[in-house]
């Protein structure tokens, strides 16, 4: 497709159509198209980890897909992590509590890949967690407080 | 409510991904801006055209310099609360003569849609005519170097002279020296820099941007010859700041671009942007000479800073000052000679990041302080106890240190958490041990005559609003505040609210860089909310006859020995008897008078933050990595409003650190920025660091609020040299220039070409 | 961001996504996992004007063992490599190789034929390839070629591949009885670009190495097999190995802005004798 032609995403549960042309990241589909602006944009070189989205449960760099390649497929952003009209589950709450966040910009992109992270298999040890974390850059925290909150979020493993 | 390790409220709306930074935000009919920029570091502008350009269908504007109502902008002292000196450095808005670094903005363009941009950008011709540049700060100040500005390359000079350092030399028993050099480092915060614009409804030209500074509302309105009442800049949460949001980044143009089509306008810089154009930590150079006793007492210094100031100033003169003033580190040292320069070249410009000039000069110091005790056979940690700075000692520059020094006590906490130093790995594996320690001063330099200024009110339902300027860059700004409403007014945190960062609606409290808002935003609440609660606490006395003294706000209520009034019935009370249920305060930093080159002055700062640290390394003899095992940061902050927000700043400052000290570097090769992405600008990942442990020491002897002191910035500065130490330890050899890439460790255990300069005496 | 517009097809077959990268005449890219791809885009660095979708491309993904050997899809992803059964049995060099590429989200859509198309000289999984002496089979649509792994780059980023061509599928030898492998990287954080690395298989036992496969990346414009170092080694105790291996020959680091060429060199010497050192450990049934 040469010209704009319509995507369809499920994003967090919700149906979207859009149109897009064919250079349109799933980043800029989802910020701009769709509106939904939780995954952030912080390099377009896929190293950051701010933009990350799960696409049919795969941890992806949203920069790094074009929208039409995501066609049909199912999206879950930081904000859809918890269903059933609760907005902190167990591992956000453990973010809280933790302080796992402070200027905030990475923790999107942080969450879910801590979510899959968990659900990858566990139980993972602090090493691990930093291991597994690698891909996900923060300037702020020193990544002691989130690797705390997942280590604590881990043992209390709920719906998540 | 204070010293309670309560959850931030901003970190909710992070944690559930609803907080909108700078770039999340659309608007109906919003446009796109971009730069174009020079591709040459020194050059003349020949031509430019943007005839191609505006045919391109979605083009709706395209400006240069003459489009520009004024084009410069004063870029030396971003936010005074006061016009305290006539501002000597600027730099144009677009270029339209001369450009002089590589990235510099020569024309703005806004389209539809960010796809038109980048066709637009690229039609836009800009010829150059390229003129000698000068890239190194020594060629820099030789007689026939190409001049980047009119009046000469040397843009600011600090001189410090106490005692008599010839003597001080003549007596020691041992004299140390070295050359230390650090490298071009970059804020990488997540967030590139972004911002809307537009106009209102009553035709305010409204800026949402991630800043740390909203007092641009004034440079902004200067720019384009409006009022400064008809400008508003309002900060969003910000992606992080760490100095790199201080000087206007997006400002000028989204401004420039919604003026001028009365539509709102958004720009969004590239991380390649980022890296390549916004202004760096300066590099530095750094030669001690240091002269000691046998009993390890310091009885000179001799040190000489050069900086490279790159193409434009921005902060660079005072980012000098502050080495100057703190280059003998948290040490009493009679006989002092500070001599600094900070020198134009064709490189990127520099100007403030966290440790502004004050977290260089500690490599360098704490470096020394190594050398000194591995001559004499020291501890490290009993040399430092020797030299120690205490209350009422007095800084090379002049200033008599008013609060309780604990620099003893943060090196006992350390060395009692260490234990024993780990044994290697395995057998190509060494592993070492190092110390440093710091001062860094928190609160902006006196003679900017800094205040800030805070409201708080009760609404009629009990709950309370506090108005505050201070923008939120992450470091718990206004969550500090909320904290200390509700400890002062005696309400429970959830009924607290902060409106932070608007220039049009929030009384203005200066800029969120010098590690300044605790003790200036903090300070403001404060005495906002105390003039309130005396104010409440008058009133009921009057009522119910009983001595003001006696009652207390706690708990909702005013409390007295015979006496309980819910907060709501006071409130009743104060309004039945027109009193006001609000408060406006300005706190206002201590006072100084401007310095001079030669500098000397009794208060150059308002107070200092000392600390420790400690890092156990592991070489690799083979490869040269560095693997930190174990690290240890101690400070007093004097109270610690948040424990969790305290632990987080020396967790994140530390990583910084340490990400300077072993894998940050922008490649700068005559004037050309080679590092243009994240996968070539290395931050540290989780991988990278161990677990930070930090030990919080409370003295009770800040100026901020509660007795707190600054913790933003003083982190950042022991770690390069607690690792530089550590590896000297394992190998022997010493590292002297940043970062300590595995090819530099392998040259002190002399696999290479050595490349540090200094030596032992 | 700002990124010049291009058009997106999607490919249902190899024949279809060769014909349509023939109609571009060269103008087209193909996109795999796009892990690859999407960075240069994003930063400029290529301009397409179209970009064809091989990523579901029927047949395209697969692991199979028959006969000794692994027949991989070039659409089988690093995360399928690091966790499909047959690959941990059958050839955990591969394994080992696939798990460093980059982190979990590169993993989860970039493709062994994606990198290996790439050819960037540091990269792991041309490194696992050049070892294993593995065997490509390149498509043009119309009809098919083998090559060994050795000759599909040319330099830098640059391979045997032709404008319509596609890699298809790849075959590897399964880790014979009596065998160990080794895979070695020095990058500057975990997850980063190779500085150097190393991939060694060997053929070991009671602490003599009897016979090996050495290969190392990042010192050269493509992966170097390198015999003379195989033969010093023949028949030598691994406790000798040291003494018998020397600087490495046949390789020509270069300086950059992350390393120096010195380093480089005295790199691959280190990551040879400690991916063999493991190759023969594991040989002898050690982990």
């Amino acid at each position: 497709m040469t010209d704009l032609a319509a995507v369809t995403m499920t994003v967090n549960g919700r149906r979207i159509t859009r149109t897009t042309g064919g250079h349109l990241t799933l980043l800029r589909w989802l910020r701009d198209a769709a509106g939904v602006t939780d995954p952030k944009y912080g390099c377009g070189e896929g190293v950051c980890g701010a933009c990350t989205v799960l696409l049919d449960g795969e941890p992806v760099s949203s920069c790094l897909v074009l929208a039409p390649r995501a066609d049909g497929a199912e999206i879950v952003t930081a904000s859809g992590l918890v269903t059933g009209g609760d907005t902190l589950g167990p591992l956000q709450r453990a973010f809280l509590e933790h302080h796992a966040a402070q200027c905030g910009f990475c923790t999107p992109g942080m969450l879910v890949c801590a979510a899959s992270m968990l659900a990858d298999g566990g139980p993972l040890s602090r090493d691990e967690i930093r291991e597994g974390l690698h891909g996900n850059l923060c300037r702020c925290t020193g990544y002691g407080p989130i690797v705390d909150a997942i280590e604590a979020a881990q043992g209390s493993r709920g719906p998540a | 409510m204070v010293r309670r390790d309560v959850p931030r409220h901003d970190a909710s709306e992070k944690i559930a991904g609803v907080a909108r930074f700078a770039g999340d935000l659309a608007l109906p009919g919003m446009l796109h801006a971009r730069l174009v920029r020079a591709q040459l570091p020194s050059a003349r502008i020949v031509r430019r055209d943007a005839t191609r350009a505006r045919e391109i269908p979605g083009v709706v504007a395209i400006l240069f310099g003459e489009d520009v109502p004024n084009n410069t902008v004063w870029v030396d002292v971003p936010g005074q609360m006061v016009e305290v000196s006539a501002l000597k450095a600027s730099m144009e808005v677009l270029a339209t003569g001369r450009v002089r670094f590589l990235g510099e903005p020569i024309a703005l363009v806004v389209a539809e849609t960010e796809d038109v941009l980048a066709e637009a950008c690229a039609a836009v011709e800009v010829e150059l005519e390229e003129l000698p540049g000068v890239f190194d700060p020594d060629e820099a100040l030789a007689d026939d170097a190409p001049t980047v500005h009119e009046d000469g390359n040397l843009l600011a000079e600090w001189n410090i002279d106490r005692g008599d350092v010839e003597r001080g030399f003549a007596e020691a028993d041992v004299v140390v020296e070295g050359e230390y050099r650090t490298q071009y480092v970059d804020h990488a915060y997540l967030e590139p820099e972004a911002g809307v614009a537009w106009l209102d409804d009553q035709g305010v030209l409204t800026i949402r941007v991630a800043t740390q500074v909203i007092e641009h509302y004034r440079d902004v309105a200067r720019i384009l010859a409006m009022p400064e009442s008809k400008v508003r800049v309002i900060a969003p949460y910000v992606g992080g700041g760490f100095g790199g949001k201080e000087d206007m980044t997006v400002e000028p143009y989204v401004a420039l671009a919604a003026a001028r089509t009365g539509r709102p306008v958004r720009m969004q810089w590239t991380r390649n942007e980022s890296l390549l154009a916004r202004a760096k930590r300066h590099p530095m150079r750094m030669r001690y000479r240091t002269a000691a006793r046998a009993d390890g007492t310091i009885l000179a210094q001799d040190i000489d800073i050069t900086s490279d100031a790159g193409a434009y100033a921005y902060l660079s003169a005072l980012v000098l000052l502050y080495s100057a003033v703190h280059a003998c580190g948290p040490y009493d040292v009679p006989n002092v000679r500070v001599r600094s320069r900070s020198v134009y070249t064709n490189n990127v410009p520099t100007s403030a990041m966290r440790g502004f000039g004050a977290m260089q000069v500690v490599f360098a110091y704490e470096s020394q302080m190594d050398r000194l005790a591995r001559r004499l056979g020291m501890s490290p940690v009993a040399i430092r106890k020797r030299n120690a700075l205490a209350r009422g000692d007095v800084l090379p520059v002049g200033q008599t240190l008013e609060t309780d020094v604990l620099l003893p006590q943060t090196l006992d906490a350390i060395v009692d958490r260490a234990g024993e130093k780990p044994s290697p790995s395995g057998p190509r594996r060494a592993v070492g041990r190092g110390f440093a320690s710091n001062l860094q001063s928190y609160g902006r330099l006196v003679w900017l005559n800094d205040s800030a200024a805070a409201w708080v009110g009760f609404h009629l339902d009990g709950s309370v609003t506090v108005r505050c300027g201070v923008p939120d860059i992450g470091g718990g700004q206004s969550a500090s505040l909320a904290q200390i409403a509700a400890e002062v007014l005696g309400v429970g945190l959830p009924r607290v609210t902060v409106h932070f960062g608007d220039s049009a609606l929030t009384p203005l409290a200066g800029t969120t860089t010098a590690t300044r808002q605790l003790l200036m935003s903090g300070n403001a609440v404060y005495e906002a909310c105390t003039t309130l609660r005396d104010r409440i606490l008058a009133a009921v006395a009057e009522e119910t006859g009983q001595p003001s003294e006696s009652l207390r706000m706690v708990d909702e209520a005013i409390v007295g020995p015979e006496t309980r009034v819910p907060v709501l019935d006071a409130l009743v009370i104060c309004r039945r008897r027109n009193v006001p249920t609000e408060a406006l305060e300005t706190f206002f930093g201590p006072r100084g008078r401007p310095v001079v080159r030669d500098l000397r002055a009794e208060r150059v700062f308002p107070d200092f933050t000392f600390g420790s640290h400690l890092a156990d390394v592991e070489v690799d003899l083979d490869t040269g990595q560095v693997k930190v095992l174990r690290y240890i940061a101690c400070h007093d902050v004097g109270r610690a409003i948040n424990p969790g927000s305290v632990a987080g700043q020396i967790s994140g400052g530390t990583v910084q650190g340490i990400g300077m000290a072993l894998l940050e570097e922008l490649v700068v090769r005559d004037g050309v920025n080679l590092t243009g992405g994240l996968f070539q600008y290395l931050i540290p990942t989780a991988a990278d660091v161990p677990d930070i442990e930090t030990v919080i020491l409370e003295s009770g002897e800040g100026m901020g609020p509660f007795g707190a002191r600054g913790i933003g910035e003083p982190p950042i500065g022991p770690p390069a040299a607690a690792i530089a130490n550590a590896i000297a330890d394992a190998v022997g050899g010493r590292p002297t220039t940043l970062p300590i890439t595995p090819e530099r460790v392998l040259a002190c255990i002399g696999l290479g070409v050595q490349e540090g300069r200094g030596s032992d005496g | 961001m700002f990124v010049k517009p291009f058009a997106y097809e999607r490919a249902g077959t190899f024949a279809d996504a060769c014909e349509r990268l023939r109609a571009y005449g060269g103008e087209a890219k193909a996109v795999a996992g796009g892990q690859s791809l999407l960075p240069m885009i994003n930063l400029g660095l290529v301009e397409p004007r179209a970009v064809v979708d091989i990523s579901h491309v029927e047949g395209g993904r697969g692991i199979a063992l028959d006969d000794g050997s692994l027949r991989i899809g070039a659409l089988t992803r690093h995360l399928d490599l690091e966790r499909d059964p047959l690959i941990a049995r059958g050839q955990p060099l591969l394994r080992a190789a696939a798990s460093l590429v980059g982190n979990r989200r590169v993993r989860a859509l970039g493709t062994l034929g994606g990198s290996l198309a790439h050819a960037d000289p540091a990269a792991e999984l041309p490194l696992a390839m050049t070892v294993l002496d593995a065997e490509y089979c390149v498509t043009d649509g119309r009809s098919r070629r083998t090559l060994r792994a050795h000759e599909f780059p040319i330099t830098f980023f640059t391979t045997q591949l032709e404008e319509a061509e596609l890699l298809e599928w790849v075959r590897v030898p399964a880790l014979g009885p009596g065998w160990g492998w080794g895979f070695v990287e020095v990058s500057r954080r975990s997850g980063d670009f190779a500085i150097v690395a190393a991939a060694a298989l060997a053929h070991a036992r009671d602490g003599i190495l009897f016979e090996s496969r050495l290969a190392v990346a990042g010192v050269g414009d493509r992966p170097i097999r390198l015999p003379a170092v195989e033969a010093a080694g023949a028949g030598a105790s691994v406790d000798e190995l040291e003494g018998r291996i020397g600087p490495i020959e046949d390789i020509e680091p270069v300086s950059d802005g992350i390393a120096s060429s010195e380093y480089r060199r005295h790199l691959a010497r280190v990551l040879v004798l400690r991916a063999l050192s493991d190759a023969c450990r594991r040989a002898g049934g050690q982990t």
